[in-house]
């Protein structure tokens, strides 16, 4: 039973870090910026909660209603500089790691280098855990991936079904031409940002649920979240949620096995031969080349 | 004077070497011997990657691998195994350069490599890495390993010193390179592979091979470079060894100094490391990130060349400006050495960022280029047929199928010496896909395809260019970076016969007087008009010697004048004994300069022959000007 465990519990922990990519993956795609700097919205709004909740006595899920405005205003007024002065891709990836070291040190001088933690009075979720059958989980985890899941399942609908998903994918296939077609880019970019921003937010709130916040935390995503993002293919919605899922599972199961040390090797050769055998992602998307 | 720079690098290396046994009777602080290694190491792991990713373009994240390919082959060889720290050293720079060539082989051979997925690639090495070097006891285990301090010579001094100097050897090896590589043709192959690899590919440059040898300099440079560090750490483990540090200052310190410069990355290590370590020296520790952070931001936004493009615009003024702080400092007295060092950085960096005053445009007026450069052509219409000879081209039974769509159907074609084919149809009738298999861009689906003589089926680009087939693309490609000379020797230097950097550029200015741009030698591509482009396009083309050259629509979008004067210089070409396959639109060109016709109609051969029954023939003029009721 405990092999199930171990894969239940990856894959789970690998939905919460599918929704980090999810962001990568979308302005990678969407508007050709590797934004390396999502990352540090995501360690802002996990910080963000965590200072909320301890200061106001917020339930910290609530919190999301201070920190993904402030994130959306912050991830669509980096975009707004990318547009402002037509940043190439790979300048893109420059800068974005400039504003994450900044980010990063802003967030070590306001908190402290030091772990921080919410007070378990104030984070119910942490301490918790829910048996189904004879696993048990922590409600943490679950509420991460139930968040992540549902989001992604969102973000899916709203780009197959709606105008503005579809507008954003004409305008990630040739923006030209998008363009010409009347599609304001640059407003549509900058929402997409702000969006991308808040859901950093989101995913920043359950980080702080189930862990203990340090401002070096992004570079341990880094790795991670890069390889959801290529195992999903570039873009492609669902594709980042089965990766993000396959690499928890796989990375569950092998820690389980052999040692946690071990999974970063599996992940990263599987990485690997992706990238040499199907560079477009594992899950091809309906109507893709 | 045209190596001056060798003369500077030997200068510094025996100054440099020197420094710690001048310690004695200077008297300073060994401190400064430390903060100077510091700088060293950075200047090797920068130049090292600098020379992959700044040269060739490939952005690599994988130079932790590199850096801790070094660092591992100290901490086994020297610390485990008890070999000498030289012994370990050296395989650590060997050992990382064979990571690097298999992962070139790797990464080179997949079709279609994006920048960006290498760029992953290259992200994903060193996780791999650090999970083996966690995992394996025998190398690590987890632990960490202990560094013993070497046992180096005597007369050396203190382990600073012995630091030093084997930092200095490495940082000196990895400057000489780049200087050498930008000196000669290693690293204008890379040039030209940073601005357009298949374009380079077509003029002659071998990229697989040239890009093998920049990512194998690249991994011998950070491995040496990595286990030398390793000497001075104490203790080594996977976490402090394979993280993203590495990788991304050397990043940043050759964004700041300049990718295009062998002197950049040092530059930016000097700037970078200088500013960090007076900002932790006066307690601003918490916002070096912040600082760093803002100086990559500014300058990717507003001077995305680096500094040092900068400086060569101004160079004695920027040493006037750092010798002269410097000195008025020390006869002040303010600060330490390391401050005065600092604020002359920073002074200099202004002083290159002042806008300079405004030089009169040393482009000649519109009116006076390109065109005026031509002498009318003499000729006129009474072309003579050159001799015709040998066939240089053979096209036999030759298909070319995009998924479900037969872009070519079977095409049979020869191209003799001393021609002027003109190849005609409609849109989509296969003109651009028939010189795409012949230049080798395309491989044809079956059938096969001879140049001048030899069978090119599995011949790479570069190959088929030193057979003597040279071509031009329908949208011009330039190296934008390169001036148009630049452009043009580049084609001289890896032509049949390779030449040298400064032969080629002289030559250079013959072919570009066969076009007219000789006026235009120092401008930049992104500076000149179609027109202009086109013919450097040409220019280019005929400066690989070629026996037969393919013209894409070389004059799509033009205006009547610059038609009239690119078909002379295409009529020049051919004189000068040049086979020429013209593909074009405008039939009363084609018409006025073809020996033959070839017309293509949904990729099939329609007509064949003299211009003038050619373009009477009834299906051709159906298929042209639509087919009439009883006209």
């Amino acid at each position: 039973m405990n092999e199930l465990q171990s894969i239940i519990f990856g894959a789970l922990t690998g939905s919460s870090f599918a929704l980090i990519a999810l962001g990568v993956s979308l302005t990678w795609g969407f508007l050709k910026v590797i934004n390396i700097s999502h990352f540090g919205l995501v360690l802002i709004g996990s910080y963000l909660t965590f200072q909320v909740a301890t200061s106001t006595g917020m339930d910290p899920i609530a919190t999301v209603v201070v920190t993904a405005p402030a994130m959306f205003v912050l991830g669509a007024t980096i975009q707004w500089v990318f547009e402002r002065f037509q940043v190439s891709e790979l300048n893109s990836l420059l800068i974005g790691y400039g504003l994450l070291i900044i980010i990063i040190q802003v967030v070590q001088n306001t908190w402290s280098a030091d772990f921080q933690r919410m007070d378990p009075s104030l984070n119910p979720y942490f301490t918790r855990s829910i048996a189904i059958g004879q696993l048990r989980f922590p409600v943490a985890t679950l509420l991460a991936a139930g968040f992540a899941i549902a989001l992604v399942l969102v973000a899916h609908f709203v780009l197959e079904k709606t105008y503005a998903g579809r507008a954003l994918q004409a305008f990630g296939q040739d923006r030209q031409i998008a363009g010409a077609f009347g599609i304001d880019h640059r407003l549509l970019g900058i929402l997409l940002a702000g969006t991308i921003g808040a859901s950093g937010a989101i995913a920043g709130m359950l980080y702080a649920l189930g862990q203990t916040l340090s401002p070096d935390a992004p570079f341990e995503w880094i790795g991670r979240v890069f390889a959801i993002v290529i195992l999903g293919g570039i873009g492609n919605v669902t594709g980042t949620l089965y990766a993000g899922l396959l690499v928890g599972a796989v990375s569950g199961i092998v820690a389980f096995i052999w040692s946690a040390s071990v999974a970063p090797l599996v992940v990263f050769s599987l990485v690997v031969l992706a990238l040499i055998f199907r560079p477009q992602g594992l899950f091809l998307r309906k109507g893709g080349h | 004077m045209k190596d001056r720079g060798w003369l500077v690098l030997t200068v510094a290396a025996i100054g440099m070497l020197a420094l710690p046994f001048l310690r004695d009777q200077f008297g300073f602080p060994v401190f400064y011997l430390v903060f100077l290694s510091g700088v060293l190491f950075w200047t090797a792991q920068a130049t090292s990657w600098n020379i992959l990713s700044g040269y060739s373009g490939y952005f690599s994240f994988g130079q932790g691998a590199f850096f801790g390919v070094g660092v591992y082959s100290v901490a086994f060889f020297f610390a485990r195994r008890g070999l000498s720290w030289w012994v370990g050293v050296l395989l650590g720079g060997l050992l990382s350069m064979l990571l690097a060539l298999i992962l070139g082989t790797i990464a080179f051979r997949l079709r279609q490599l994006r920048g960006e997925i290498f760029a992953l690639l290259t992200l994903a090495i060193p996780f791999i890495l650090a999970a083996v070097v966690r995992l394996s006891r025998t190398i690590d285990g987890g632990q960490g390993v202990g560094i013993p301090v070497p046992s180096y010579p005597d007369m050396i001094g203190p382990f600073q010193h012995f630091y030093f100097v084997l930092s200095a050897l490495v940082a000196l090896i990895a400057l000489a390179l780049a200087y050498g590589m930008q000196r000669t043709r290693y690293g204008w192959a890379l040039f030209a592979i940073h601005d357009d690899e298949q374009v380079a590919e077509g003029l002659g440059v071998p990229t697989f091979r040239y890009k093998m040898i920049a990512i194998a300099v690249t991994g011998l440079l950070g491995g040496l470079s990595g286990a030398v560090f390793a000497l001075n750490l104490g203790h080594v483990s996977p976490e402090g060894t394979f993280n993203l540090r590495v990788p991304l200052f050397a990043i940043v310190m050759s964004a700041l100094g300049g990718r295009r410069h062998w002197a950049g990355p040092m530059v930016g290590a000097l700037y970078i490391y200088t500013l960090q370590n007076r900002l932790s020296a006066a307690g601003f520790e918490g916002w070096s990130l912040i600082v760093l952070g803002a100086i990559l931001i500014s300058l990717i936004l507003f001077a995305p060349d680096g500094l040092m493009s900068r400086f060569t615009r101004r160079p004695w003024t920027v040493t006037a400006v750092l010798v002269g702080v410097l000195v008025a400092m020390t006869a002040l007295g303010t600060g330490l050495i390391i401050d005065r060092l600092a604020v002359a950085l920073l002074v200099a960096a202004v002083t290159a960022f002042l806008p300079r005053r405004a030089t009169a445009d040393t482009r000649p007026p519109e009116t006076a280029r390109g065109l005026s450069g031509l002498e009318q052509d003499p000729g006129g219409d009474e072309a003579r047929p050159p001799e015709l000879g040998r066939p240089l081209v053979s096209v036999a039974d030759v298909t070319k199928s995009f998924g479900g769509v037969r872009a070519l159907a079977g095409v049979s074609i020869t191209v003799s010496e001393g021609e002027l084919v003109g190849l005609v149809g409609p849109n989509g009738s296969g003109k651009t896909t028939l010189v795409n298999v012949i230049s080798g861009t395309l491989r044809p689906t079956s059938g096969s395809i001879t140049v001048a003589g030899f069978d090119i089926a599995g011949l790479q680009p570069h190959r088929i260019s030193h057979l003597g087939l040279a071509r031009t693309y329908q949208i011009p490609r330039p190296f934008p970076t390169l001036t148009v000379r630049d452009n043009v020797a580049i084609a001289i230097m890896f032509g049949r016969e390779p030449r040298g950097l400064y032969s080629s550029r002289e030559a250079a200015d013959e072919h570009l007087a066969m076009v007219g741009l000789a006026e235009l030698a120092h401008a930049y591509p992104p500076g000149i008009n179609l027109h202009e482009r086109q013919l450097l396009e040409m220019a280019r083309a005929i400066a690989t010697r070629p026996k037969v050259l393919l013209l894409d629509e070389a004059l799509a979008g033009l205006n009547p004048v610059e038609i009239d004067n690119a078909v002379a210089v295409v009529r020049r070409i051919h004189r000068s004994g040049v086979a020429i396959v013209l593909v074009e639109h405008l039939l009363r060109v084609v018409n006025q300069l073809s020996t033959r016709i070839i017309v293509l109609d949904q990729g099939l051969l329609l007509a064949e022959g003299e211009p003038a029954e050619v373009l009477k023939d009834p299906a051709v003029v159906a298929t042209y000007l639509g087919k009439q009721p009883h006209a």
